[in-house]
């Protein structure tokens, strides 16, 4: 059998396909799922305190792709510690918590109130949601800000720290080597691109956040491009995420450079996706003759 | 839940632009409740699921009720028999039956009609006695198939039965079970706050997770219509912060 174990910094995965934020709820809730090829999961975002999350329409689905504006809807810190985080301490896979903030302040706050529950496996800092007023992506297009919520974290927890990108910049490379030098154990890239739909009836955008975050098959050679960009920049591993249905799409992100990958959207249509891509994965390797994913060969910006 | 290859065994045409369609699904219409709801996923077709309500639920088969709004609309209606779809389900909470109400009025507009066959079934099983009361912009677009002990038509032109709203035209009753646009189910709902409504909403994964199918609560804060819904106490909505806008129209 073909080993498809990763080891991202301190974090052994069995597989390299991981559950991404916000396509997951808290585990509990997808149905039919094959826990057996999750590597790990990522939970929703989630705040110190409860969130409503934005009005609705929230969503809209666009050609080969879906514009999400949710706005980071949970239950806040304390309930996810009592609610969740005593059922994940069992499971056979890491659980790492997306972690979002109004301010650098908060980020920290939250690392440190989570650091050492039992369950809890590393974070993955959100400095990319499109859909909140203050924080997510505000301080992923910015180098300085992006730094400072990362070390925020770094100094209040032991636990991998992973950050997440934004697509939404001019050079992702600058904003990954200003993460890497904060100490990021990972980098996923990347999170969902802004975009707009607007309804011919009303004359008024369709999601009532006016913007949402697109995903699916759409982004893919996106973020392709920039999960590959920003594992040229950095020496630290980076999880490729965006419109992954496929172990072939899979396969893309992981010879452009990426180490893991996060299924997002495809969860929505199939409980089966992270499943069906792991088994592709394994069966690519060993139709190649590659013996391990660590001996696939890589293709970076460099090369 | 379920989540078979299902494929197509009957179409048929119940008004204008209103078919029923037949799938093959014997595990699913065995658990269907009344309100409950399919996600149907077409390939070629879009890329999400979409969610219908369940018709009828007899026999091995999923009924839904649909009309062509869109391309996967469309790619359904375009479906021939033994073609397949996957169909999760059953999935959402369905409508509350007690046998001491003695009576109940189902009450739809247009393709707000799709959940009660079902329901009405369920409700003469339960002792309760049903009026279906079903209204439609025109007699053209009347939904033909009907269940229960009676029946009270309405159009908006008065081409059949009751002139107006259907709303105005149910008769007294123990309670009322209602489906339609959003801005009929306000009205239900100032009228009849205890009345079950079943809501649509845009619905990405349709199973709890993406958060996408957000119902604003009259109490504050957001529901799930796919996890605590799509049925509710009419009066628990926040009906003004609930979107009768979208862009697809999924009832009359």
């Amino acid at each position: 059998m073909t080993d498809v174990g990763v080891v991202l910094g301190s974090l052994a995965l069995r597989g390299p396909v991981l559950a991404a934020s916000g396509t997951f709820g808290y585990g509990t809730e997808v149905p039919l799922l094959e826990r057996r090829a999750l590597g790990g999961m990522v939970s929703k975002g989630i705040f110190l305190r409860p969130r409503a999350g934005t009005a609705p329409p929230r969503i809209v689905e666009t050609p080969s792709g879906m514009l999400n504006a949710i706005g980071l809807q949970g239950p806040g810190v304390e309930a996810l510690i009592r609610d969740y985080a005593p059922a994940w301490a069992g499971w056979e896979f890491p659980v790492l918590v997306n972690l979002n903030g109004e301010s650098v302040e908060e980020y920290g706050e939250l690392a440190a109130r989570l650091d050492g529950v039992p369950g809890v496996a590393g974070f993955e800092v959100n400095i990319s949601c499109p859909n909140v007023d203050q924080g997510g992506m505000y301080f992923g297009n910015d180098p300085v800000a992006a730094a400072r919520v990362t070390a925020a974290v770094r100094r209040r927890t032991r636990l991998p720290v992973w950050v997440k990108l934004t697509p939404m910049v001019t050079d992702i490379g600058v904003i990954a080597r200003a993460v890497e030098a904060e100490g990021a154990d990972a980098l996923c890239a990347v999170n969902t691109f802004v975009g707009m739909s607007i309804d011919l009836r009303t004359r008024r955008p369709r999601l009532a956040n006016r913007t949402g975050g697109l995903s699916g098959p759409a982004v893919r050679p996106l973020a392709v491009h920039l999960a590959n960009q920003a594992a040229g920049a950095v020496r630290i591993p980076v999880v490729g995420i965006g419109g992954i249905a496929t172990a072939e799409d899979a396969l893309e992100f992981l010879v452009a450079g990426c180490a893991a990958v996060q299924v997002g959207t495809a969860t929505f249509i199939d409980g089966g996706a992270i499943a069906a891509v792991h088994d592709g994965i394994a069966a690519y390797l060993e139709r190649e003759g590659i013996a391990s994913l660590e001996k696939l060969p890589r293709c970076l910006p460099r090369d | 839940m379920f989540q078979p290859e299902a494929p197509l065994v009957e179409r048929r045409q119940v008004a204008r632009d209103l078919f029923v369609l037949a799938f093959a699904a014997p595990e699913v219409a065995a658990a269907a409740l009344p309100g409950q709801f399919v996600n149907l996923l077409l390939r070629p077709g879009p890329l999400l699921r979409r969610p219908f309500s369940v018709h009828r639920a007899t026999e091995g088969r999923v009924e839904i009720l649909l009309r062509a709004v869109g391309a996967g609309t469309a790619g359904l209606l375009a479906l021939r028999p033994g073609d397949c779809v996957s169909l999760l389900g059953p999935l959402g909470a369905g409508f509350r039956l007690d046998a001491a109400w003695g009576s109940i009025a189902l009450l739809s507009g247009g393709l707000g009609v799709a959940p009660f066959p079902l329901a009405a079934q369920a409700a003469r099983a339960a002792g309760l006695e049903v009026t279906w009361v079903h209204g439609a912009r025109t007699a053209a677009d009347l939904c033909s198939e009907w269940e229960g002990d009676r029946v009270v038509w309405a159009t908006d032109d008065g081409s059949r039965g009751f002139a107006g709203s259907a709303v105005d035209a149910v008769p007294e009753v123990g309670a009322i079970l209602a489906c339609g646009p959003n801005p009929m189910l306000a009205a239900v709902a100032r009228r009849w706050p205890e009345a079950q409504v079943a809501v649509e909403t845009y619905m990405g994964c349709g199973t709890g997770v993406c958060l996408g199918c957000a119902v604003p609560k009259a109490a504050g804060g957001y529901d799930r219509a796919c996890s605590e819904g799509p049925v509710y106490r009419a009066g628990d909505i926040d009906w003004p912060a609930l979107p009768d806008h979208l862009h697809y129209r999924l009832t009359a």
